[in-house]
């Protein structure tokens, strides 16, 4: 009770919107045009770097004949890890009555769809052969017919991305529609001042009542609504912990020394929640410095976030440990051998990176004057994702550059195209999480309010 | 035995509020208290507005249990149904190939692909459901009270009832009544 008091926000309904709405209804400030510029920037680069791969195809990158996935899986891996925190946050969480989900569920669950999005597009790419990618559908075709093979995690993880987007987008839209209604509701005291600001006060009036879906708010729609919250919850906690299951098979039913491991499900689960609290908390840190929601994301909030990337952090520690045990004990040589050479092998500096920014960093967290400091969260979020685009580098690279015959042995040196793609995706993630903040409620109003209504009802 | 009015009913518990009497609260508890009065005097046509869901509304309105977990159960598993019989016509009679000597019908492996396709249609047909159930996808239509989205509860009651008898109903709490036509 102690902890649910001090989450409430204890403003009038009507402030609630106004508060969250704010950047909405004005015009965006300095910092937001900075931080878009700098981000469409970036994703030029990367829209530019794709339309040159097509024309001269996958050599300019730096993948090569051992280490055939290259930057492309690391990228995608690390994105789709990214995409885990908001399904936690919005369906894990929910089920378990977390009350301080509430205000950050809508932005998480925004950035799962954009990182979903941003890491879709590197296997897109690496196929070859994009304007054939419609072929990893088993649909009825005249090619033979040539079907997928059903046996392979690479065709479970078509299926698994396709439905964690999809479901997460349903998710996230059925949240937004009664928080449309009230956007749309408060467009009625609006008046506009020049021609031109009519018309697009009356686009805007269309849009928002074609997509709050004539939501009046009637107990009735809310009794079938509520019972829909909870069972895309309920489906949403499973999905998410498949969907890195299966990234994972995707190395883990291979047979290269390294990927062969029957950890790495929930090794890649955890680390995929550990990397998607950071970012969440790197954003939620951002977010409520830009738009003053300091009374809706409380320190309490960002506390609660650190002590999840603690928890995550050392099951994650656990799981390098346990690899390094696993491949001791194995007696395979060759699993030895390239647990030793990621120690000590060319590669070691990436895995001492990865080392540092995933092992130590989170002990921060054990100290509650670290992880209600606001700077120290900060750093510590972008220094664990750092860390985690680094232990994808090291579990792809260092276990394909050594492979069992010593004369196919070879390094693997990204080129500027690979650094450009790199940077170019934090472009695209960041444009589309702008644009985000500034067309729809970044907090969700209704649940918020359901929440205040709910401490109201429990004070009589 | 349930007849086919009541499983509408059910089905399709939103009704447009029509000629009848608005109550208009401030506060969700009285809301919610009016609501058990009016269910207690076994008024059927009446709804309440609310800008978010109150916990234990629909029990304080007399709702019947909503069909959207049947919805999802039905077309989760129907959908896996459906995948697993194309996967099997697919690997074992249209085009039966060895892929890594496993046999031509190898369940463990189609498990993942069930369960995303489960997932799947079962929870965009439940989001379906509710626009159908909910009878939402309306878009013209206004709420009852402009601020209903935002900071105002309202209760409707159909106009089978006259002024007096809502305010006799009504009585101990602090409402404002408005009709509406």
């Amino acid at each position: 009770m102690v902890q649910e008091n001090a989450l409430r926000i204890g403003k009038p309904f009507a402030q609630i919107d106004g508060d969250i709405l704010r950047p909405l209804e004005s015009f965006p400030t300095k910092t937001w045009w900075i931080a878009f510029l700098i981000s469409a920037s970036a994703l030029a680069v990367f829209v530019g770097v794709l339309i040159y791969s097509f024309f001269k195809g996958l050599g300019i990158f730096g993948i090569n004949n051992p280490v055939g996935w290259g930057f492309y899986i690391i990228n995608f891996v690390f994105w789709v890890g990214i995409g885990h925190a908001g399904t936690l946050i919005s369906a894990i969480l929910y089920l378990f009555r977390q009350k301080w989900r509430t205000s950050i569920n809508r932005a998480s669950e925004a950035m799962t769809i954009f990182a979903v999005m941003t890491a879709a597009v590197f296997p897109l790419i690496h196929v070859g052969r994009p304007w054939f990618v419609y072929w990893i559908f088993p649909y009825p075709n005249e090619r033979g017919p040539v079907w997928v093979n059903f046996r392979s995690p690479l065709l479970w993880d078509v299926f698994a991305i396709s439905t964690y987007f999809i479901i997460s987008l349903v998710f996230w839209y059925m949240g937004l529609v009664p928080d449309f209604a009230t956007m749309r509701d408060r467009l009625d005291g609006f008046q506009a001042k020049t021609k031109i600001g009519q018309i697009l006060l009356d686009i805007r009036r269309f849009v928002l009542r074609v997509i709050s879906l004539g939501w009046v708010g009637s107990a009735k729609t809310w009794h079938h609504y509520e019972k829909m919250a909870l069972i895309l919850s309920a489906l949403a906690t499973p999905l998410v912990l498949s969907v890195h299951t299966i990234v994972s098979f995707d190395f883990a039913t291979s047979l290269i020394p390294g990927w062969h491991a029957t950890i790495f499900p929930p090794y890649f689960v955890a680390g995929a929640i550990y990397s998607g609290f950071a970012m969440v908390l790197t954003l939620m840190i951002i977010m409520r410095q830009a738009f003053k929601m300091e009374a809706y994301i409380t320190i309490k909030h960002l506390e609660n976030m650190g002590l999840v990337i603690l928890v995550t952090g050392m099951m994650v520690s656990f799981a390098y440990t346990m690899e390094f045990i696993m491949a001791a004990y194995s007696g395979s040589h060759n699993e030895q051998y390239v647990f030793l050479n990621r120690l000590k092998g060319p590669y070691a500096w990436a895995f001492w990176i990865m080392f540092f920014c995933n092992v130590i960093s989170p002990h921060f967290m054990w100290f509650k004057k670290l992880r209600t400091n606001i700077k120290v969260l900060f750093v510590i979020s972008i220094v664990v994702n750092v860390g985690m685009w680094f232990e994808r580098f090291v579990i792809v690279v260092t276990s394909l550059h050594r492979d069992y015959l010593p004369s196919s042995w070879d390094m693997y040196i990204p080129t500027i195209y690979d650094y450009a793609m790199l940077i170019g995706s934090f472009g695209l993630f960041f444009t589309m999480f702008l644009l985000f903040v500034r067309a729809f409620p970044s907090i969700a109003i209704a649940e918020v309010k359901a929440d205040e209504a709910g401490y109201e009802m429990a004070k009589h | 035995m349930v007849s086919f009015k009541e499983v509408k009913e059910g089905l399709f518990s939103y009704e447009e509020p029509d000629k009848g009497w608005v109550a208009i609260f401030t506060k969700p508890q009285e809301l919610l208290k009016a609501a058990e009065k009016v269910r207690d005097a076994g008024i059927k046509r009446f709804d309440c507005f609310t800008p978010m869901p109150i916990h234990g509304l629909d029990k304080a309105m007399g709702l019947k249990r909503s069909w959207v977990p049947f919805v999802t159960l039905v077309t989760g598993l129907g959908m896996a149904l459906l995948e697993f019989l194309y996967i099997l016509y697919i690997d074992v009679i249209n085009w039966p190939i060895v892929y890594g000597g496993k046999p031509h019908f190898s369940f463990p492996a189609y498990i993942p692909i069930l369960f995303e396709v489960t997932v799947f249609m079962g929870g965009v047909c439940t989001a379906a459901a509710v626009i159908v159930l909910g009878r939402l996808g309306k878009i013209n239509r206004k709420p009852i009270h402009p601020r209903v989205t935002s900071d105002t509860f309202a209760l409707w009651i159909g106009d089978e009832l006259s002024r007096q008898e809502v305010e006799k109903i009504l009585s101990p709490i602090s409402c404002e009544i408005k009709p509406l036509e």
